[in-house]
């Protein structure tokens, strides 16, 4: 039996880089160490803060929610709610939607549920059908993200948020700076800093990863010992998603070589702080407030509208209006 | 009877049975003979969540929780 570096207690864990092992309230410990340490070294928040925490219902959001509300305990004058995207994907949010419901009601705190349906009048199940009747050359996750994306800032804005976090762990991290990489996308490596937002646009809301170096194996463990870890069901697209192979590449290469995703990670960082000063360069022109909607966008016309131009499910006002910009 | 490790993924979808006789084996290697890798998963082993350094044994039943998850 492998045993604890610190108590000589079973051990539920080990950091494969210090090679030290932790017993279940040990590795407690560390989990809360390396997250308060994230917290403080990219000034995550205040003394005085509305938080509100995206929660998937996965186990990382859950994770992250429970780790929040525990947190907010010592600090008197922050507020914790809870903010769930509802895509509308059959076969799976429904059950995650369940366990966030519980989740919340266990811990005592004020939750919202906002959908597709009612913001966008679809569900990504209905978008996706209707995109690919349209010969559309965007996948689900493509849609799901830009969509989630902006319901959360909106949403989040409106519940009167001072900041929004969110669960990306290191390893969701790493495997969007190189899918980005892969892609020629640095305005998007920009935005996978450990905080981003609110000096671009003032309808933005600043946006934090507290898990920002903590590995999704360890956030996993931390969902498992609370009791938080779901009935497993994936999403149903998630296998059209290059993710999926990146993933695994990244993990064979960290199994060989413990402390690649740290590496990847510092690669970031180090690259974030160069293209931070070529920012001209890097994202065209200032960020801009979408004609139709008025949330902050890229463009003229943000994402979110553009799809629902594109997908055909938008009213002929903002159809014209559109039109009208793009001419 | 032969004596084997039990290995399953926690949802039921898929399931392995594997002899290992004298063999003094981890729980990473157990994982590698069955083409898993042993930072995709966090590993129970009788009822107790174990690191991936833990030795098995036949008799063993392992339960696997994915750490890799899609949305
Ligand atoms: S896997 Fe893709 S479609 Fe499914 S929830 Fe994630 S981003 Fe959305
Ligand atoms: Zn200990
Ligand atoms: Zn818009």
């Amino acid at each position: 039996m492998v045993n604890c570096s610190l108590c000589e207690k079973p051990a539920v864990y080990i950091n494969r880089i210090s090679g030290k092992a932790y017993c279940k309230k040990h590795f407690l410990e560390y989990f809360d160490k390396k997250v308060r340490r994230t917290i403080r070294k990219y000034k995550m928040f205040g003394p005085k803060e509305h938080i509100v925490i995206a929660v998937s219902g996965g186990k990382d959001s859950l994770s992250l929610l429970h780790y929040m509300v525990k947190l907010s305990k010592r600090v008197p004058r922050w507020k914790i709610s809870a903010l769930l995207i509802d895509e509308g994907i059959k076969g799976y949010r429904e059950y995650t939607k369940e366990d966030f419901i519980r989740v919340c009601k266990e811990l005592g705190v004020e939750y919202k549920i906002a959908s597709f349906k009612e913001y966008f009048g679809y569900t990504l199940d209905e978008i996706v059908m209707v995109g690919r009747e349209k010969k559309l050359p965007y996948q689900p996750c493509s849609y799901c993200g830009v969509f989630r994306r902006y319901l959360l800032n909106k949403v989040a804005r409106e519940m009167g948020a001072t900041v929004l976090a969110t669960a990306h762990n290191l390893d969701d991290i790493v495997q969007t700076f190189m899918m980005n990489i892969i892609n020629n996308n640095w305005d998007k490596i920009i935005r996978l800093a450990p905080v981003t937002g609110p000096l671009d646009h003032p309808k933005f809301v600043k946006r934090v990863k507290p898990f920002y170096e903590i590995l999704e194996k360890e956030t996993t463990l931390y969902s498992l010992l609370n009791n938080l870890y779901p009935k497993f069901v994936e999403c149903p697209y998630a296998r059209f998603n290059i993710r999926w192979m990146i993933r695994r590449q990244i993990n064979e290469l960290e199994e060989k070589y413990p402390g690649t995703k740290y590496s990847l990670l510092r690669s970031l960082l180090r690259i974030i702080s160069i293209l931070e000063k070529h920012k001209d360069e890097v994202i065209q022109g200032e960020i801009k407030t979408c004609k139709i909607c008025g949330e902050p966008s890229a463009h003229e016309v943000c994402r979110a509208c553009l799809y629902r131009y594109e997908l055909g499910i938008m009213n002929d006002e903002d159809r014209k209006k559109i039109e009208e910009v793009m001419k | 009877m032969i004596e084997v490790v039990v290995i399953r993924i926690v949802d039921g979808s898929k399931e392995w049975k594997i002899s290992i006789g004298q063999e003094r084996i981890k729980v990473r290697e157990l994982l590698e003979k069955i083409g898993l890798l042993s930072n995709e998963y966090v590993v129970v082993k009788n009822g107790q969540v174990v690191s991936e350094e833990e030795i098995v044994n036949d008799d063993d039943e392992i339960v696997l929780y994915p750490v890799v998850s899609g949305g």
